[in-house]
């Protein structure tokens, strides 16, 4: 899908390369120059190092033939200075010294030069460095044409991804919404751009209001596409027909139970965890499937809080098993809180998990606005992060009674 | 980056998957690395836990992946469950699903009486 530039061959190509020619001896310089003019290269002479660095910058050469001794910089100096700055690409540096000076050659590898040329320096030798140099230049703009293309190719995978994110929130309900006696207000944030939670909330019928939190494992594409297909799927339609049973009573376990038949694969490895809950607004209670969702808190304006439910197993993790409807009274004054796990996960810099104490602390600080409750997590969860992102996606739900007087 | 220790007379294996959080990151090569000794007729696992303090859903999902595999050839049981791992264990019904022994000893006794 994405191309990369195919590899130039040299022999075909041979646009003429800028080289600085640096030497303090006149004769020796024209000599090089000459020699790199006949290769069709384009030779820039300098008297000593500090032209040849003032060169090397103007005409961004990245070839630079230097004696060992000049005036001002010498060649040793020189290499270093080339080293030292940023520059963009790499100059490829061939230093001509005496015939057989190890340890000159020695200290001018450590310098940064890249090769040497014996004194004196004859056509064959200089030919065959500055076709080796050519090689690794050409090589290195491969490279950044390459990584030219990764980038563009990065950056449209992320405008596709923000356009899949656009449509998950598109899905989510609003922040803040009055459903049949109840006020919602919720917060969601996905730990990279999608998430893999999924929540929603409706009037399924007379006297009953249905709501659900999702956290499907793991994150990134793959969690969020299964999240997305489940925030289609959940519908209010979905819940009058699953989530009563025979009788007429509340099972929201059978929901979660026709999920699971639904999105269990023997190979797979994909599953959620779900909070699945319905109030029945005439008898103060709440009906309430969890299927491994942590427990919810249930708080009074007065800031007492208590936790909802002991556990229950995942959905679509393993077969057969079973779901459970659970019942605890949820009074006119009392809202209901769902955090999905990366709340309690969430580590500060030095590896302390935000835990259950910080989250019920956080809230039943809060208890009197519950409508403030979701952003307020999330900043309390920025802090404790010192702005870094979150490891997992953040979902928080508060469900608030507001029966008529 | 598990590592094994295996108790011979009775075949039974003793995993220490050797990472301090056990999450998305990482499930996925814990999984493949026992699930390779799983194909190499390693049937009797004892996932020692003892290192790891936070394990999340893809640890979970890695671990009933290792117990679908293993189907019913053989056994796989944890150890040394840190409180934030048993937590996660009961919340999500996994203490009903893994046996669950206080060490790596206590877990092998009780493999062997079954043998």
């Amino acid at each position: 899908m994405y191309e990369y530039p195919a590899e130039s061959r040299p022999e075909f190509d041979s646009a003429p390369l800028k080289v600085v020619v640096a030497d303090d001896d006149a004769v020796q310089r024209a000599y090089i120059s000459a020699i790199l003019r006949k290769l069709g290269h384009e030779p820039h002479e300098a008297l000593d190092g500090c032209q040849a660095l003032e060169l090397l910058r103007r005409i961004s050469a990245k070839i630079l033939v230097c004696d060992l001794d000049m005036p001002g910089l010498n060649g040793y100096e020189l290499a270093r200075q080339i080293r030292e700055e940023p520059g963009d690409g790499y100059v490829h540096i061939l230093m001509v010294t005496g015939q057989n000076q190890r340890l000159q050659r020695e200290r001018a590898l450590e310098a940064g030069v890249d090769d040497f040329m014996g004194k004196p320096v004859d056509t064959a030798s200089l030919t065959a460095r500055i076709r080796s140099a050519d090689r690794l230049l050409r090589h290195e703009q491969l490279l950044l044409q390459r990584s030219a293309v990764l980038a563009r190719a990065k950056e449209r995978i992320e405008d596709d991804l923000r356009a899949a994110a656009d449509a998950q929130r598109r899905l989510l309900p609003p922040a803040h919404k009055d459903v049949a006696g109840c006020k919602f207000h919720s917060a969601f944030k996905p730990s990279n751009i999608l998430s893999g939670d999924m929540f929603g909330y409706y009037r399924i019928c007379e006297g009953f209001t249905a709501f659900y939190a999702i956290d499907v494992a793991g994150h990134g594409v793959h969690a969020s596409l299964m999240s997305v297909a489940l925030g289609h799927l959940l519908t209010s339609e979905l819940f009058r027909a699953h989530s009563f049973d025979g009788a007429g009573h509340p099972d929201p376990a059978a929901l979660v139970s026709v999920l699971s038949d639904r999105f269990y694969r023997e190979d797979g490895t994909e599953y959620f965890t779900m909070f699945c809950g319905m109030i029945e607004h005439g008898a103060d209670r709440l009906h309430y499937c969890q299927a491994g969702y942590p427990s919810p808190y249930m708080l009074t304006r007065g800031g007492s809080v208590r936790q909802v439910g002991t556990g229950g197993f995942p959905v679509a993790l393993l077969a057969g098993v079973p779901f459970e409807t659970s019942v605890t009274s949820f009074a006119a004054d009392e809202f209901l809180v769902l955090c999905s796990d990366g709340a309690m996960e969430a580590e500060n810099r030095f590896g302390e998990p935000f835990d259950e104490m910080r989250v019920k602390a956080a809230l039943a600080e809060a208890a009197a606005a519950p409508e403030t409750i979701p952003d307020g997590v999330v900043s309390a969860l920025e802090r404790w992060r010192g702005g870094r992102t979150l490891d997992d996606d953040l979902t928080v739900l508060v469900c608030e009674r507001t029966p008529k007087q | 980056m598990i590592k094994t220790r295996l108790h011979d007379e009775y075949g039974i294996c003793v995993v220490n998957p050797a990472v301090e959080r056990l999450t998305a990151a990482n499930a996925t090569a814990f999984k493949e690395e026992v699930l390779a000794l799983i194909d190499q007729k390693q049937d009797k696992l004892v996932i020692d836990l003892s290192d790891v303090s936070f394990l999340d859903s893809s640890g979970i999902g890695a671990m009933v992946g290792l117990l679908k595999r293993l189907g019913n050839r053989g056994e796989i049981v944890v150890c040394s469950l840190s409180s934030g791992v048993q937590q996660m264990f009961k919340i999500t019904r996994m203490d009903r699903v893994f046996s669950s022994y206080s060490d790596a000893n206590a877990a092998i006794a009780a493999i062997k009486e079954r043998v």
